[in-house]
């Protein structure tokens, strides 16, 4: 087997209520090889948003690492925590996913002006991906503009910007309908085939059916992790 | 970035107009207040570099007070190193009207003192005072312009005796003759007459308001205006250097107005700046986080919202300054016609008020800007 192109090790965090400490995640281990197609799945409160902005660097474990393309991540630097983030990582959220003031075209295009991506380049670049997205015709209007559908779309066509090792969606189809929720999962199953990892959070049945390898969660852990045929 | 930053303000239009106009206000006040202590400044600074050259001579303050013969000035001339000496007669020129900063002066002169005590002003029109001339005047540009004054006019002067009790006044036509250059000093706002016409219409003998005195070439106007007032009894001398000083120190007013205006304007205009980003940084909390969960570095952020609140202070700066700058150029324009020039937009004031204005957006900017660039993404993305 190849080196993983995720790996994740003992990761746990405990968040503080007050003086109650609460294990969001205790103890997790697993590996993701290049090009998997994987879900998390886990009641409310199980952990996995915890999990996945571990992995996405946006919070600290309290114990535990995480490896992405054999490089800790975790033991990051604050000033080097960004740049992990925008080569290694590409964010989809269930809400707020987009900047309000800007259009669809510049949602796409400041991720990679973060990334430093000369100007000529970005806007070739991110044409072409809200164009694979469908999205050709609505480039250039304000998130508010568009249907939560699309308003994701754009929000993968950004992940996708700057090639990144895997892709984390926090629960995308959470407030979408079941066409829209359908679509999705087959533009995220389409980039999967062409080599993409991606990592879905979700407790939505029929989108983690459509993976290939479910971990379901339970109070911060891994209660099962089983691949479909 | 750029236009990123231009969205941003763009976005919210009153409350960027609102703090916009809070600058401008304050940068409108230090272009006015500034405009004004740049004028006296420039005044003064042509005035003395006019007078530079000469010692001033002045009664000794004590019982007798105020009086100086005319002959003193001979005694001055005989002291080692002055090459002459004469004395002046000055007066307001209407002595009812208290002048505005200062107002037209009378000032009795020699006709053939003239060449020294103007140096090289020319005139635009006329002629100089020569031996013999009577009721007949060299006006300044000022007065000139103040009362529509040409060669051949008539200009009336007033006195008014302080020394008697009887207060009667008494006015006079003279005839103009000439008519100075434009110098920027307060021979713009001077009428000049022959010192014996002075003295006899002021009713003051042949007493002077003070004298004059020229050094000899390479001779030390500090050294000189000791040894004057040694060999002189009873008089009190004025060096170039003193004079100068004199005049910095009434010209440190016009600075502390122009100071307090400006900290005025740092204070509300920056108080403004700072509340209108640390409500926009308040209210896209979520964006910077977001910002940063798709890898935006800490100067990104910072250099979004210092961005922000400096284009608000450039903005800001410009209105101001062309809000004062019309102010100025209307009561300028207004005040010229009654003789007076009392502002000075001078291309150093509007450096300074850019750059104050600048300065002022990216200070106020730079709490906010950490507020937003220390926002952990976790934290701002997690709530709705
Ligand atoms: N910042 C936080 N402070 C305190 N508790 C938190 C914080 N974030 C998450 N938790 C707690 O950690 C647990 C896991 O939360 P989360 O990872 O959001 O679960 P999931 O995404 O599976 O619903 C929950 O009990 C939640 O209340
Ligand atoms: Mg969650």
């Amino acid at each position: 087997m190849n080196e993983p192109i995720l790996r994740v090790r003992d990761l746990s965090k405990t968040y503080m209520q007050g003086k109650i400490p609460v294990h969001a995640l205790s103890d997790v281990s697993f590996d993701v090889q290049k090009g998997e197609f994987l879900s998390i799945v886990g009641p409310s409160g199980s952990g996995k948003s915890t999990f996945l902005s571990m992995i996405g660097l946006l919070d600290k474990p309290t114990s535990g690492s995480v490896f992405i393309d054999g490089v800790e991540v975790t033991k990051a630097t604050d000033s080097e925590a960004p740049v992990i983030r925008r080569k290694k990582i590409g964010f989809v959220f269930q809400h707020f996913n987009l900047i309000p003031t800007l259009s669809a075209l510049e949602n796409v295009d400041i991720a990679m002006r973060f990334a430093r991506v000369p100007k000529s380049r970005r806007r070739e670049r991110a044409i072409d991906l809200l164009t694979q997205m469908g999205l050709r015709d609505r480039m250039n209007h304000k998130p508010s503009e568009l249907s939560g559908g699309e308003q994701q779309r754009v929000a993968i066509a950004r992940a996708m910007a700057n090639n990144p090792a895997i892709i984390l969606a926090d629960e995308p189809t959470g407030e979408v309908d079941t066409k829209t929720r359908d679509m999705i999962v087959e533009l995220l199953r389409g980039l999967s085939e062409k080599g993409q990892t991606i990592l879905v959070v979700t407790h939505d049945i029929a989108v983690s059916a459509k993976t290939r390898r479910i971990i379901t969660m339970r109070d911060g852990m891994i209660e099962s992790d089983r691949m479909i045929s | 970035m750029f236009d990123i930053i231009l969205k941003n303000i763009t976005q919210r239009k009153l409350r960027t107009g609102l703090t916009i106009f809070g600058i401008a206000l304050g940068i409108f006040a230090v272009i006015v207040m500034g405009g004004m202590s740049e004028h006296f400044n420039q005044t003064f600074d042509r005035s003395i570099s006019l007078t530079a050259d000469k010692i001033r001579v002045f009664p000794e303050i004590g019982f007798g007070g105020g009086d100086l013969n005319e002959s003193k000035a001979r005694e001055v001339k005989r002291v080692t190193g002055v090459a002459d000496a004469y004395g002046l007669l000055q007066a307001s020129l209407d002595p009812e009207s208290l002048g505005f900063f200062g107002g037209d002066a009378v000032i009795g002169v020699q006709p053939e003192k003239f060449p020294s005590l103007l140096r090289d002003t020319k005139l635009t029109e006329g002629r100089f005072l020569t031996f013999g001339d009577g009721y007949r005047t060299v006006i300044g540009s000022s007065v000139a312009r103040e009362f529509n004054l040409k060669t051949g006019d008539e200009i009336q002067i007033k006195s008014k005796s302080s020394l008697r009790t009887s207060s009667i006044a008494h006015a006079r036509n003279f005839t103009v003759v000439g008519v100075l250059e434009y110098t920027g000093s307060f021979f713009d706002n001077s009428v000049l007459i022959p010192l014996k016409t002075a003295q006899k219409f002021y009713e003051r003998g042949d007493t002077v308001s003070f004298i004059l005195a020229v050094p000899d070439q390479g001779v030390d106007a500090e050294d000189l205006s000791k040894r004057i007032e040694l060999n002189v009894e009873k008089i009190k001398t004025f060096s170039p250097e003193q004079l100068r000083k004199q005049i910095e120190q009434s010209l440190v007013v016009f600075t502390l107005i122009t100071i307090s205006a400006a900290v005025l304007a740092a204070i509300i205009g920056g108080l403004s700046v700072m509340n209108t980003m640390l409500m926009s940084v308040s209210e896209r909390t979520k964006e910077f986080g977001l910002m940063k969960a798709l890898g935006a570095e800490t100067r990104d952020i910072l250099f979004m919202t210092m961005g922000e609140s400096a284009i608000m202070g450039v903005l800001g700066g410009i209105f101001g300054i062309i809000g004062g700058g019309a102010l100025v150029y209307y009561l300028n324009d207004y005040l010229a016609s009654r003789g007076t020039i009392l502002f000075s937009v001078t291309p150093r004031l509007l450096v300074i008020s850019i750059v104050f204005s600048t300065l002022l957006g990216i200070i106020s900017g730079l709490y906010p800007a950490y507020r937003a660039a220390k926002m952990s993404p976790m934290e701002a993305l997690r709530y709705e």
